[in-house]
């Protein structure tokens, strides 16, 4: 079975030409969330790591991304001191800093073909400053920048789409293998 | 009388500020955007709301150029035809 990818564009299209011929289909939707590492400060794009830029500095996308400021990472329960390189642009594969993010996929089979149309959506910053106490900011606390990631919102991750269109939601995708035209 | 939601989706090299300019004139208000990775770029994702109707838009975060923004629609027929125009004129 073929499985074709999509843009956005091309998928939303696809759909609406089904509906037009009142073509009967069912829409699979698969999200799920990731933390490894795909996404390290160093290849934001400038818009996004401006987010950021309390926390980091980076000469400009793909150098070397160091702390600007001690912060604790309270996703990953992590903090780093000032100075400290986060994602090095030698070696942009293994940030010591990532973004988690929800991988989502939708799908359609139609006619033996799977039309697929795939994207990640970044969690959201959020940095405060609040009193931490531990080994390094000592018994009484002191106040730190902290570094929160928020998942951003599901209306924003779904395709809107007319009532009527039934959109179900999968685990995963198992690919099977037709063999029947080997016959 | 609420009439039944249609799906178009627009990409149409045009400047994002005419793209909010042509939604705000219809009355679809931002409630929300977010950053996503599709096609090996980063784009900026956001979704518009007018009562039942619903658009995202989507676009090219960076430097790339010319940016085209990909338009979903979820709406009557009224509002696509606007945003169609509004985007092309």
């Amino acid at each position: 079975m073929p499985i074709y990818e999509c843009n956005e564009h091309q998928f939303v299209e696809n759909i609406r030409r089904m509906i037009d011929i009142s073509e009967k289909f069912l829409i699979n939707r698969k999200i799920d969330w990731h933390d490894d590492a795909k996404y390290g400060p160093s290849v934001l794009p400038d818009p996004e790591f401006q987010k950021y830029s309390i926390l980091w500095f980076r000469k400009s996308l793909r150098s070397t991304v160091v702390a600007q400021v001690p912060f604790i990472d309270d996703f990953h329960k992590r903090m780093y001191d000032r100075g400290e390189n986060l994602h090095a642009s030698s070696n942009l594969k293994f940030p010591r800093v990532s973004i988690p993010y929800f991988r989502i996929e939708y799908s359609i089979n139609l006619w033996g073909g799977t039309y697929l149309f795939a994207f990640d959506a970044l969690f959201n910053p959020e940095i405060l400053i609040e009193k931490r106490r531990g080994k390094i900011l000592g018994k009484d606390g002191s106040l730190i920048h902290i570094l929160k990631f928020n998942p951003p919102d599901e209306n924003i991750l779904n395709i809107s789409l007319p009532k009527g269109v039934m959109v179900f939601d999968v685990r995963n995708m198992i690919k099977v293998i037709d063999y029947t035209s080997n016959f | 009388m609420r009439h039944k939601n249609r799906l178009k989706s627009i990409s149409v090299y045009v400047p994002i500020e005419k793209v909010e300019a042509s939604l705000s004139e219809i009355g679809f208000l931002l409630v929300g955007s977010s950053t996503i990775v599709a096609n090996g770029k980063f784009w900026n994702k956001m979704l518009y709301v007018n009562k039942d109707e619903t658009i995202s838009v989507s676009e090219e975060l960076g430097d790339a150029y010319p940016k085209d923004p990909i338009i979903t629609i979820c709406g009557s027929k009224h509002t696509i035809s606007s945003i169609t125009k509004g985007v092309k004129n």
